[in-house]
């Protein structure tokens, strides 16, 4: 028995030997690599896919400076990380999100404003720019903008529906013909999905939140549970399983563009993240602006956009800047961003670039002509969760003026 | 015996004379049963992600138990070729190996002083044990900056991104359920063990390294697999702790498969990671099951 | 035999444990100050005291370094107690608990009461600093390039040595071409004959009397280039990197002696809250950012009074503890079944059927119980698809709580398998054989032996099983995330724990709650503890029986 003991400590002991030396080995060149960089480091964070994108170009910002530049892949919640290490002053130099994540980092002192010259402002699509404005500050440097269309198998949809009663009409017909299997892939799930409904959502005359003067979003104006939006729900709640059977709270995001792809439903409402999977599937696919209801609103989806900020509690915030106001306003980076993500580029040098390489550029700008820029403000926060569950049970048949003021005054009681 | 006195004695006499084949069937048969309706069971999901590993277009189309498209090893390579997937198995088996070891050593230590010895505090501090498990770690994490922040400032060999400084805070749980579990079984095992070899001259010491832990390897080999485990899935520190590409682990790489914009993964790269990842599990299971399953009948009649 | 039944049959000592417990440590205690120190022990003792006192050194000197001298205290203290714990004969429990109590009183202990401190502070975003903090933030994100001014290209230089030498903006106006060197004393202009300049972007490149820095040797004074600040008439030039500068000024200052913060645009003032922890102007208006101030009881009167909060509480109590209960008792069951039935010589195969069985657990959980959230999809799912249901498995409570519990199930009973194939190996088969002996059928000698010696080593396991899911998020998040939720209250659902809807009232909100959490959370832990705590006591007695 003893022998058998100390068998397992011996050979656990060398199986951790092994995997140590494979650890430290990998260590080793990267500890090398920062004892020879005299210059200072800088580090930045963002999520998976685009530390990968960005990877390249920090190296190549590093080797011309003579800098050290690490980029690191928080997987979950890069935002909370991100607040909480800058608070207890162990966080990055730089960080990479969504514009609408600005109110709560600047409510928590955690990002500072950005100084752009004014030609390299104008530089810019407007909107990118709106949408890293935040009380009358600029604090980001947008780099990709991005919003969901329509996306029809045009083997089975030749024409872009007008309307979106003028798709279901199309989707049912198709499906009587055993053609596909489900009318449109709009993904909701159980808990509903805020972001892609929302062009219904403001089609049927519904608005979250109203605008003050100068043009920012009013969290004391929420339009949630307003005679306007449970108006919107009515008709959504048409297209329901109760109604015409076009919304599904079957349809995830795990499966949407996945059903698509296998041809089981004609029409996807999705942004441009969902064309790599269409390409690879090899589906003819033509990209639309998402219809609205006949005789409403236009279908504005929410505008996104990506962008690079400044940490506020950063070690290297000079060099932080450099790489932020310098080196991303470049048109070849965003255009090699392009390439690594296939997203319009927010410099319209950029975007006029890789403009005649891919036609689908030009249509998911169209399909984001109307749409209206994802408030930044901490208020939206408050937003999402109830008014996603309240589209779900909605769409699974509840009572749409019920659910819709439940829905408001829980987000009321949120907002401080 | 005491307490079975209460047994029938007759009753089962019967069976023995039943025929063969029935006798078959009540003593073995049955275990055959639940066995295979067990694995079914625990294969029914994995089956699927199995199939969505080898599905050539990398989506996860629920309703295909067998892949429709044809089989690939593409999004094995891809896994490889995308990620650092190497790197982070690595780093979990470093991680998950030493993490083990270690905490089952300390809480094999404590678990002896709760069984074999009574001092002032025991029920408490084995109470406190459970108690501080329960607090829900998502919310400690502000805390665990706070400290590693200064740690990674003073000590950075053993601070973010190092998988020291992840080992050591694995450390800090190292007391809790296995210690539990430990005791339980060091509770099972009679006194009069180690009273005898103390009476034979032997120090505490001896009686825990020669006498006590050869005595419950099995639930070493049990506890030590709990441990790796659980370590080896461990996600919620490990995220706020490595960042960088190389020095993560498999569930952290993994789980940023998921994340991004992409609001539809390649969940064929994911489902072949999650089939990767079960591999060395069920290596240091299959190594440690003679521990487990041999382990003390060999002892007792030593000992 | 019969010593060797007795011996191991710990069921047989329960009238003699009792009177002799008391006695026994001094007996013991005494018997082993009589062993002998053998060679190794000394040996062993010695290299990891030395390695202890090695490690106590190496941390020492960046503490030192740091002038950190509270934790120089503490880690000094610490070596000195293990050397004293170690080298002395006594404390003998203290000697196998010390080292994991270590670790746990680090990692476990103090961030759990750091924690609960902050149940009774307003933390959370907007209120995570300290107010000068805050003032920082208010002050820097206020700051606004003056209106026409020039935006100047800057080169970074020294008077004297790179790295040591005072630093001096070299600015160059791309529009007259002037250039100027800055420093916390003013501008200065040059003349241009000491200076070298591109003639595209104006861009200095030497200067007389100036060592230009290039960005490597920059970037290493971070900190001195940001907080350099050249004051001018309208303003002050600060970099913007390390080739740009501009002239800005901080539209809002705060102002020590009225405690408040003025916009000197539009004449605004912000009065600092002390209660509130930011600063309000007269019409109600805050500003953004403010900081960490304590709130007494208000977070747990909260919860008290909040009828949202305090409304479903119980309802979701009640499920709370079913769950707990199902998904610990039924992997219990079911662990332990499996193997009883693998637990036999004459088993084949059960090697086999082992590592099979273990495959659920071998698997990242996260990832599985995504995989179980996709397979009760209702059109798309595997489970209705496979038994041709059309069941809204998480449309429904019923379906959705069964759902849950089945996906516990599946994730954990491994977990009790193994242990319980682990406690019935230290189960001598003498017991069993002796009651199957005595004419007992299976069923009645594993009622009285093999199931109450199980209970002894398992109890305690299946206490903080129930105590792990009890707080199991990730069994409920990422599967129905509550679902599903009356439609007139999307802040509890029915398959809701208390822990996911603490995290989704305390972060869903307008940023994350962290101290409203934290006190909604020190009230579950009270309840768990109080439960835990009662059942443990009962164990109390089942120790004192079979131990």
């Amino acid at each position: 028995m003893r022998i058998r003991t100390a068998g397992v400590v011996a050979v656990l002991g060398l199986a951790l030997a092994a995997s140590g030396c494979g650890g430290s080995d990998s260590d080793k060149p990267a500890a090398k690599e920062s004892a020879k960089a005299a210059g200072g480091k800088l580090v930045i964070w963002a999520d998976d896919k685009r530390a990968a994108a960005l990877k390249p170009f920090a190296d190549e910002f590093g080797k011309e400076n003579g800098v050290t530049v690490e980029v690191q892949a928080v997987s979950k919640d890069l935002q909370t990380n991100f607040v909480t290490a800058s608070q207890q002053g162990s966080g990055p130099d730089v960080v990479v999100g969504a514009h609408d994540w600005i109110g709560n980092m600047v409510q928590n002192g955690a990002i500072d404003p950005v100084q752009l010259a004014a030609e390299q402002k104008s530089a810019f699509n407007e909107t990118a720019i709106k949408a890293v404005t935040f009380n009358g500050q600029l604090y980001g440097v947008p780099y990709a903008t991005e919003n969901v269309a329509l996306l029809r198998n045009t083997a089975l949809a030749p024409e872009a529906p007008k309307t979106i009663e003028e798709l279901v009409q199309t989707g049912k017909k198709l499906k009587a013909q055993k053609k596909v299997q489900e009318i449109l892939c709009l993904q909701a799930g159980q808990n509903g999905d805020a972001y892609h409904v929302y062009p219904l959502y403001a089609s049927g005359g519904g608005y979250l939140f109203g605008t003050t003067a100068n043009g920012d979003y009013d969290p004391k104006d929420l339009g949630v549970g307003k005679p306007e939006s449970i108006a919107a729900f009515q008709k959504i709640a048409k297209l329901g399983e109760k109604g015409d059977g076009a919304l599904k709270r079957s349809i995830t995001g795990e499966n949407s563009i996945a059903t698509f792809t296998g041809k089981k439903c004609a029409f996807l409402v999705s942004g441009p993240w969902a064309v790599a999977d269409a390409k690879k599937a090899n589906i003819a696919y033509d990209i639309s602006p998402v219809p609205g209801f006949a005789g409403g609103k236009e279908a504005a989806p929410f505008v996104g956009v990506q962008a690079f900020y400044v940490a506020a509690k950063g070690k290297n915030k000079a060099l932080a800047q450099e790489f932020v106001t310098n080196y991303v306003t470049k048109p070849e980076l965003a255009v090699a961003l392009y390439r690594a993500e296939p997203r319009p580029p927010a410099l319209t040098a950029a975007f006029d670039q890789v403009k005649s390489e891919d036609p689908d550029l030009a249509k998911w700008l169209e399909a984001g002509k109307n749409g209206q820029v994802l408030p930044a403000i901490p208020a939206m926060a408050a937003i999402w969760d109830p008014f996603g569950k309240a589209e779900a049970a909605v769409i699974g048949g509840a009572d749409p003026a019920k659910t819709i003021t439940a829905a408001g005054k829980t987000i009321a009681g949120q907002i401080k | 015996m005491t307490t079975p006195t209460a047994v029938p004695a007759t009753g089962n006499r019967a069976g023995t004379a039943r025929r063969r084949g029935n006798r078959w069937l009540t003593q073995v048969g049955w275990r055959h049963l639940v066995a295979v309706l067990g694995v079914l069971f625990s294969l029914f999901p994995i089956v699927f992600v199995l199939s969505a590993a080898l599905n050539p277009l990398g989506t996860l189309s629920s309703t295909e138990l067998v892949p429709t498209a044809g089989v690939t090893f593409g999004n094995f390579g891809e896994l490889f070729q995308r990620t650092a997937f190497a790197h982070w198995f690595l780093n979990s088996l470093l991680i998950a190996g030493v993490a083990s070891f270690a905490s089952i050593f300390l809480s094999a230590l404590a678990a002896y002083a709760f069984s074999r010895m009574r001092f002032r505090g025991r029920r408490v501090g084995l109470l406190s044990l459970l108690l501080i498990q329960m607090f829900p770690q998502f919310l400690a994490i502000v805390a665990i900056f706070l400290i590693f922040a200064t740690v990674t400032d003073l000590w950075p060999g053993i601070g973010f991104n190092t998988p020291w400084g992840l080992l050591l805070l694995y450390m800090g749980g190292a007391l809790g359920v296995n210690t539990w579990l430990m005791k339980g079984f060091f509770d099972t095992l009679p006194r009069e063990l180690d009273e005898s070899a103390t009476m034979d001259g032997a120090s505490h010491a001896q009686v825990f390294f020669r006498i006590m832990l050869p005595l419950v390897a099995p639930i070493l080999a049990v506890t030590g697999l709990l441990a790796f485990i659980g370590t080896i899935n461990e996600f919620l520190m490990a995220n706020v702790f490595l960042t960088s590409t190389n020095s993560k682990t498999l569930a952290v790489g993994m789980y940023g498969m998921l994340q991004g914009n992409e609001r539809n993964a390649n969940f064929g790269i994911f489902a072949a990671a999650t089939l990767l990842t079960a591999i060395p599990t069920v290596l240091v299971f299959q190594f440690l099951q003679r521990y487990i399953v041999s382990g003390l009948t060999a002892g007792a009649v030593k000992g | 035999m019969s010593t060797s039944l007795s011996g191991s049959g710990p069921a047989q000592q329960a009238p003699g444990r009792g009177p002799v417990r008391r006695g026994l440590p001094r007996t013991s205690r005494t018997a082993r100050n009589h062993a002998p120190i053998t060679a190794t022990g000394l040996a062993v003792k010695v290299v990891l005291l030395g390695l202890v006192a090695g490690i106590a050194i190496w941390a020492a000197f960046p503490l030192v370094a740091a002038e950190h001298w509270v934790g120089l205290g503490i880690l000094a203290a610490t070596t000195a107690g293990l050397g004293y714990l170690y080298l002395g004969r006594r404390h003998i429990p203290a000697k196998y608990l010390v080292p994991g109590t270590i670790f746990l009183i680090a990692f476990q202990v103090f961030p759990v009461l750091y924690t609960a401190s902050t149940a009774f502070t307003n933390f959370g975003d907007g209120h995570r600093g300290s107010k000068d903090d805050a003032i920082v933030a208010i002050q820097t994100s206020s700051v606004k390039q003056v209106p026409g001014s020039a935006q100047y290209s800057l080169s970074i230089a020294t008077q004297g040595d790179p790295t040591t030498g005072a630093l001096v903006f070299l600015l160059g106006d791309p529009k007259t071409k002037e250039v100027f060197a800055g420093d916390a004393g003013g501008l200065r202009r040059l003349d241009p004959g000491q200076v070298e300049s591109s003639s595209l972007t104006g861009k200095v490149t030497a200067a007389d009397g100036y060592t230009v820095l290039n960005i490597g040797q920059a970037s290493v004074r971070s900190k001195e280039i940001t907080d350099l600040v050249v004051p001018t008439a309208g303003g002050a030039i600060r970099s913007n990197g390390l080739t740009r500068a501009y002239e800005g000024r901080a539209v809002r200052a705060y102002d020590a002696g009225c405690d408040c913060v003025k916009d000197s645009e539009t004449g605004r003032t912000w009065t600092a809250d002390a209660q509130a922890g930011a600063f309000v102007a007269a019409d109600g208006e805050r500003l953004t950012q403010g900081w960490k101030v304590n709130v007494g009881l208000q977070n747990f009167s909260r919860v008290l009074t909040d009828d949202t909060i305090s409304g479903p509480f119980l309802g979701t109590l009640v499920w709370n503890f079913a769950f707990a209960i199902a998904s610990t008792g039924g992997t219990f069951l079911l662990g332990m079944l499996i193997a009883l039935a693998l637990h036999s010589p004459r088993m084949r195969g059960s090697n086999l059927y082992r590592v099979l069985l273990i495959l659920p657990y071998a698997m990242p959980s996260f990832a599985m119980l995504l995989v179980w959230r996709d397979l009760f999809n209702t059109d798309f799912g595997l489970v209705n698809n496979l038994f041709g249901l059309g069941v809204d498995w998480f449309g429904g409570s019923w379906t959705a709580r069964f759902a849950v519990i089945l996906v516990q199930l599946w994730l954990g009973y491994p977990y009790m398998f193994l242990v319980t194939t682990g406690a019935l190996q230290a189960i001598p088969r003498e017991l069993t054989e002796a009651t199957s002996v005595d004419g007992a059928s299976p069923w009645q000698s594993f009622r009285a032996v093999t199931l109450p010696l199980l209970l002894v080593a398992l109890s305690p396991l299946l206490i903080s099983s129930f105590a792990y899911n009890f707080n199991n998020f990730n069994a409920i998040y990422l599967t129905t995330e509550g679902a599903p939720f009356p439609a007139d209250n999307p802040t509890n659902g029915a398959t809701d724990l208390l822990i996911t809807y603490t995290y989704r009232l305390a972060f869903g909100a307008q940023g994350a709650e962290f101290g409203f959490a934290a006190a909604i959370s020190l009230l579950i832990f009270t309840i768990v503890a109080v439960v835990s705590a009662v059942s443990f006591r009962r164990t109390r007695k089942q120790e004192e029986v079979y131990s």
